[in-house]
């Protein structure tokens, strides 16, 4: 060997030690943070790289956890096969009922979640266990969801996160994913041996509550799991559905109580309101035209409930009629200048009227209805009168200045007398 | 009355003024109606500070305040109803008069020499007049007045070269806003008066040293050596005036009475602009023109040759003394009558034209 | 000639009486005009709700407040409260429930508490807050 080709060797061995050491070292100070997602990220399979990556921004990763405190194993080394030896702990993806345990280990011990999470609940796998999903995955389908279907196993987010599939605004999407999956739902039916129908999500979209929530920023409107249960799902049964809207639409659930419907109709709101697709209400719900939700069972004049159909939505249209006609009488006074400040105060009176109207149509009793609509009524004719007042009012400043425009028409006439006067004596006094 | 008087005399010998009010007379002739325009512009101009005065005492100028200032005047201040109808109609007849009465000054060709400068200073209180208009529209701060506004200061916006800085003049900033009513509040109540005041003092100085103007005929026969009858101002010829002024007085008490003003809705800037937004009577006419005009002409912007059109207009009624060399020698000037007859059928024309095509 | 004279003296009188006449036709609505009405100043930022002694704790009252409903709330411990009357639901007007010292609209069972959020019901946001002044014995309530 040469001196130079010597020199050579040496510096190179020189540089592998150094390059070997620094690696060796470097891979010794990452091992105990890293663990899996070292390798994991790495890959270039996404179902298997996608998991470490999506953990970076996962709620439990916030909080200290890893990859082991799910899967097991030894996170400390670099060897595949230590690493996921079995009796080192690993135990592995998940599957079926297997998830559920996996999250309850944490989530339903009281003891952990008070160190981690103190005010979230600790009760979710028990309820989910009384639903539907829970049930089905107990006998063994796999295709129901669990924990990691709408929370995602990796890359979970709080509740209160708008990116998250279950903040309210995105659960009827997540549900949807599964249920308005036709292919998905093949085989599934109701109790009665129908097969449960694809068209919640369609049907929901079209409703106030969607609206709501989606366009109108309001937050406290209903998504699936309000009426169905969040992880107890299971669609409110016969006799529940009036408590499940009474939740949030209290004084229709009370006066609909009353009334002899609520013995007749097992679904009670739905029947005329429907489930999902939840319309805006309408007074044409109401009345003996054929349009009318009542002519449905209600036909014919003989029918006391006919009746009393057309009764109410004549109480309701008299009142509707008055409330324009003085809204009318008022913003013409208001236009010509006069002062209906407190007309107009008890319009808005009148209004809420109406609107306690509409409720008390779900104690479907004309006699009810006609209080609610008398208030308002008397409400109005206040108003028609000091409409009237305000018109006459200007009536009289018409009448007013009729007199004092004769003043000065009888000032011009004498004026024009004077100036005719002061011509002729002008007249007869200049020079011809 | 009359001790009054001689006590003021004794301190201020008034014997020049008696002697004036003595001798003035008013030339006695077939055309002498128009003399009373004059006066009667006078009068609706002291109605519009008499009852402008009034309004002050209550009127708030703040985008915040003044469309409920306004509300309450008409509201709840006894007689405020009709004090503010009689400022707002009798802004619209001092208009109407002062365009009549600029349209008879023209075509009896009052202008000719000797009167130049009454007659510069008589357009110039036209222009002030529209100004007055143009700024009291926007006070109640309503729906209409805003958009109104918003439109008229973005036509002067094409004026060229200086358009842009005139826009942000007017409006106290890039949009119509609490500081553009800011702005025409004091244009309206100091600025518009002020030079108002120094305009009719030198535009009845000049009217009361040169007496009447007589139209050219008659000046014709008068250098041929005929006669002419005075009328005596005092008592006859102000009687008479008097007694228009009191008509003016009952026209204005049933305006207000019968078609009362709106007050419409306060002005709200992000709502969007109501459809067929226009000015009031007085700039239809313009407004129309500038509507119907081409969006380019030779290259041009329709908008801008508008503006441009009606400022030399506005510049050649200035000079109409000096461009009529005929009238100057008291000789007939068709030519002129004729270009009268024009503007006059124009702007009735694109007036009632504007009003119908809304 | 003595018939002219008196025509012209009457005429005169006439003339005289009529200028007095229509004179005071057009003085009386100015000086009406300019006597200050009964209700004080456009009603933009404040208005003076009620008396202070009026209003007991533990109660609430409707006022007036330009053209919309407010409602004045005596706490408990004797603080007042204003708001705008008006549900952001659907318009009704609310009340001052004293058995459970909370604010309600009867439409649609909205609750809302003393500082004006929502504990219950359909109503999508907090009533508007307005601000309270004592001056004296009246209670002022302006726009916040």
């Amino acid at each position: 060997m040469t001196r130079f080709s010597a020199r050579l060797a040496a510096t190179v061995m020189g540089l592998l030690c150094v390059g070997g050491f620094l690696g060796v070292s470097r891979a010794w100070a990452q091992t105990p943070a890293d663990g899996c997602v070292s390798c994991h990220a790495a890959l270039p399979q996404p179902e298997l790289s996608g998991p470490a990556t999506a953990f970076r921004t996962d709620v439990h990763s916030e909080r200290g956890f890893r990859c082991v405190d799910c899967h097991g194993g030894d996170p400390t080394t670099q060897d595949k096969a230590r690493a996921k030896d079995p009796a080192r702990g690993y135990r592995g993806k998940p599957t079926g009922q297997q998830i559920v345990t996996t999250c309850a280990r944490c989530h339903s011990d009281a003891a952990v979640m008070r160190k981690f999470a103190p005010a979230l609940r600790i009760d979710q796998a028990a309820e989910y266990a009384t639903s539907v999903h829970g049930m089905r995955l107990a006998s063994g389908d796999r295709k129901v969801a669990t924990c990691a279907t709408c929370h995602q196993a990796h890359g979970v987010r709080r509740v209160k996160d708008a990116r998250a599939p279950v903040f309210p605004t995105n659960v009827a999407t997540l549900c949807a994913s599964c249920h308005a999956n036709a292919e998905h739902m093949k085989g599934y039916t109701l109790s009665g041996g129908a097969a449960i129908p694809t068209n919640q999500h369609a049907e929901y979209q079209k409703s106030v509550h969607f609206n709501a929530l989606t366009k109108q920023n309001d937050l406290s409107a209903p998504t699936c799991n309000d009426c169905h249960g969040n992880h107890g799902a299971t669609p409110p049964g016969v006799g529940a559905v009036s408590n499940v809207c009474g939740t949030c639409h209290a004084v229709f659930a009370t006066k609909f109580a009353t009334s002899a419907h609520s013995q007749i109709f097992e679904r009670a709101c739905v029947e005329c309101h429907s489930n999902h697709a939840v319309l805006a209400a309408s007074d044409e719900l109401i009345g003996t035209s054929k349009d009318a939700l009542c002519f449905t069972c209600h036909e014919g004049a003989d029918d006391a409930g006919f009746v009393a159909a057309g009764r109410m939505r004549a109480s309701i249209e008299k009142l509707k009629t008055s409330l324009a006609a003085n809204n009318e009488l008022i913003a013409r006074a208001r236009n010509a200048g006069m002062e209906v400040g407190t007309e107009e105060l008890a319009l808005n009176e009148a209004r809420t009227k109406l609107v306690l109207a509409r409720t008390e149509v779900h104690a479907f009793d004309p006699a009810s209805l006609d209080a609610v609509v008398a208030e308002g009524t008397k409400i109005l004719s206040g108003v028609e009168q000091g409409g009237n007042r305000a018109l006459s009012e200007l009536a009289f400043r018409r009448r007013g200045l009729f007199i004092s425009l004769g003043a000065i028409l009888l000032f011009v006439v004498a004026l024009a007398l004077k100036v005719r006067s002061l011509g002729k004596a002008a007249a007869d006094a200049a020079p011809r | 009355m009359a001790r009054i008087i001689d006590w003021v005399d004794e301190r201020l010998d008034l014997s020049d003024i008696r002697h004036f009010i003595a001798e003035k007379g008013v030339p006695i002739h077939t055309q002498k109606i128009w003399y009373y325009l004059g006066g009667m512009t006078l009068f609706l101009f002291l109605v519009q500070i008499a009852s402008g005065i009034l309004l002050l005492l209550y009127y708030r100028p703040s985008a915040d305040e003044a469309y409920e200032s306004v509300q309450f005047i008409v509201t709840q201040v006894e007689f405020g109803w009709l004090i503010r109808n009689i400022h707002s109609w009798s802004a619209n007849l001092l208009i109407l008069a002062v365009v009549a009465h600029l349209f008879s000054v023209f075509f009896l060709k009052a202008y000719r020499k000797p009167r130049e400068l009454t007659w510069i200073t008589g357009v110039l209180l036209l222009f002030v007049m529209l100004g007055f208009g143009f700024s009291g529209y926007l006070l109640p701060w309503n729906e209409l007045a805003f958009f109104a506004t918003k439109v008229g200061t973005g036509i002067a916006g094409a004026v060229p070269l200086i358009g842009d800085a005139l826009m942000r003049f007017l409006r106290g900033g890039d949009d119509v806003t609490g500081a553009t009513l800011s702005r025409f509040y004091a244009l309206h109540i100091a600025i518009l008066p002020a030079v108002t005041t120094l305009l009719v003092a030198v535009h009845l100085l000049f009217v009361q040293r040169q007496g009447m103007s007589v139209p050219i005929p008659i000046a014709q026969r008068m250098k041929r050596g005929e006669r002419f009858r005075q009328m005596p101002f005092f008592p006859d010829y102000i009687l008479r005036d008097v007694l228009l002024w009191y008509v003016a007085i009952a026209l204005l008490a049933a305006l207000a009475a019968f078609y009362p003003w709106e007050l419409g809705r306060k002005a709200d800037a992000f709502a969007p602009v109501p459809p067929g937004i226009r000015p009031e009577w007085y700039f239809l006419a313009m407004f129309h023109t500038l509507k119907l005009l081409p969006s380019h002409i030779f290259g041009i912007e329709g908008e801008v040759v508008g503006v441009v059109g009606f400022g030399l207009a506005a510049l050649g009624l200035l000079l109409v003394p000096f461009l009529d060399r005929r009238a100057a020698r008291d000789e007939p000037s068709p030519l002129f009558t004729a270009l009268g007859i024009g503007g006059l059928v124009y702007f009735v024309a694109l007036t009632i034209i504007g009003h119908l095509a809304s | 000639m003595p018939a002219r004279f008196d025509r012209r003296g009457c005429l005169d009188s006439l003339l005289g009486a009529g200028f007095v006449s229509t004179l005071v036709a057009m003085a009386y609505p100015v000086w009406r005009f300019l006597i200050p009405p009964a209700s004080g100043e456009p009603v933009t930022q404040s208005v003076v709700a009620a008396q202070a002694s009026q209003v007991k704790p533990n109660s609430g009252m409707l006022f007036k407040f330009g053209s919309r409903p407010g409602l004045l709330v005596r706490t408990q411990e004797g603080e007042l409260q204003a708001f705008n009357a008006v549900c952001t639901h659907l318009d009704c007007t609310v009340q001052y429930k004293a058995d459970t010292s909370q604010i309600w609209c009867a439409c649609h069972n909205g609750l809302y508490d003393l500082s004006g959020n929502v504990v219950s019901g359909p109503p999508p946001r907090p009533l508007e807050r307005l601000v309270v002044n004592q001056r004296g014995e009246d209670v002022v309530v302006s726009r916040a």
